[in-house]
């Protein structure tokens, strides 16, 4: 397991805010953990995946989409939150995060 | 040898999101075109006015006649490709765009889908297609070759390193989609077609596609294309005639005509799509970059 910091996780966090804010293009203010991405903002899964080829790409991260999909058919995506905490996952385990 | 290729889309997106993306002198232009080819079809202008076929027909003009709009506003621009691509539909728009055949025969194409349509309906034959993101061709190929054979379901293109077209029996599709879900893709869903392009299974029913497609009077394009079907250069009457006509019943590689056009030098790709619909599904090197008519519009890509 990767250790993951405050500080990781706040870069994180902006990066995705970021991501999602000029992709769907609403204010940053108006994004907030309880935001839906695809029913408040609009976004879909091919913005999904360049988020995690952003993602992977940043922190050198070696992750199959495939465990991504089966870690979402347990935890869906609800909420920012929600993609918050699969993204800290990911850079934590990795493929494994289909286990946590 | 190639620096600039242009890409077509051709059907998929809907005319909302294409004309929403469009200036105020390009609808104009727009406008201007689909008046000619509304007439001439005998669609109604107003598009709530056309029912059943004919509103199929009056939605599947809308990305044929963008297309042409975005590529005369590229070329205006100064943008001028070195070489091109069609994706599926957009195959047919390229070769229009490119000067092979004439506009009104690409909207005659497009005309011929709908009777391709109505045959199905009336046999009461059904197919479909779908789109599985999260899994990398030869991934999805594995998991689906042991379930299905491939008279009842095929990989009908794969767009890039994640993104995948399915096409087949409409039960077949459906059991596809359940499967990818399960073993994990991020996304798996039914276009809800009623058709299942680019499965051999389609070519006892584009009979009239095929005979309009063979007829054409074809000229040599005025720039070169990539096939989609065997990534081979297409230059000549036959080479551009031979892609239109195994449109419709053949597999696509996308993601291996991009790979294509960037090992024959191709550095920046433009999207002809009004809405950027190629970009997103598409994936190139990281030398390389796709331009979407928004970005020229901005200012983002100069010459």
């Amino acid at each position: 397991m990767r250790e993951i910091t405050d500080a990781i996780k706040n870069e994180i966090k902006d990066m995705v805010i970021d991501y999602y804010a000029e992709e769907c293009e609403v204010d940053k203010s108006e994004i907030t953990m309880d935001t839906n991405p695809t029913e408040d903002l609009g976004s879909d899964s091919l913005m999904f995946v360049e988020l995690i080829e952003m993602t992977a790409d940043k922190y050198d991260l070696d992750i199959k989409l495939q465990s991504i999909g089966k870690y979402m058919l347990k935890t869906p995506m609800d909420t920012m939150a929600d993609v918050l905490d699969m993204f800290y996952k990911i850079y934590q385990y990795g493929n494994d995060v289909v286990n946590q | 040898m190639y620096n600039r290729a242009f890409l077509f889309n051709g059907i998929g997106s809907k005319p909302e999101k294409l004309l929403a993306q469009l200036t105020p002198e390009m609808t104009d232009k727009y406008e201007s075109y689909r008046a000619e080819a509304f007439t001439r079809l005998g669609l109604d202008m107003d598009m709530e006015k056309n029912t059943g076929y004919s509103a199929q027909a009056a939605e599947w003009m809308v990305p044929f006649l963008c297309d042409r709009v975005v590529y005369e506003y590229f070329i205006d621009k100064g943008i001028i490709p070195d070489i091109g691509a069609g994706y599926s539909s957009g195959i047919v728009s390229a070769s229009a765009c490119f000067g092979s055949i004439k506009h009104t025969d690409a909207h005659d194409i497009v005309m011929t889908h709908l009777s391709m349509f109505r045959g199905l309906q009336e046999k009461g034959i059904k197919l479909n297609m779908g789109i599985v993101i999260g899994f990398p061709y030869d991934d999805l190929k594995e998991l689906l070759s042991g379930k299905f054979n491939s008279d009842e379901l095929i990989i009908g293109s794969s767009n890039s390193s994640f993104h995948n077209m399915i096409s087949g029996k409409a039960e077949a599709v459906e059991k596809a989609i359940e499967l990818c879900i399960s073993e994990g893709a991020i996304k798996a869903f039914p276009m809800n077609t009623g058709t299942a392009f680019h499965h051999p299974l389609m070519e006892q029913y584009s009979q009239e596609y095929i005979g309009l497609c063979r007829n054409l009077d074809y000229k040599e394009p005025k720039y070169p294309l990539i096939s989609v079907f065997d990534q081979t250069v297409l230059q000549t009457v036959d080479e551009v005639k031979k892609e239109n006509l195994h449109n419709v019943c053949t597999p696509m590689r996308w993601d291996l005509a991009l790979k294509k056009l960037e090992e024959l030098g191709v550095k920046q790709f433009f999207d002809v799509s009004a809405n950027g619909a190629i970009k997103k599904f598409s994936r190139v090197g990281r030398k390389c970059k796709v331009y979407t008519l928004e970005d020229v519009i901005n200012g983002d890509y100069t010459l």
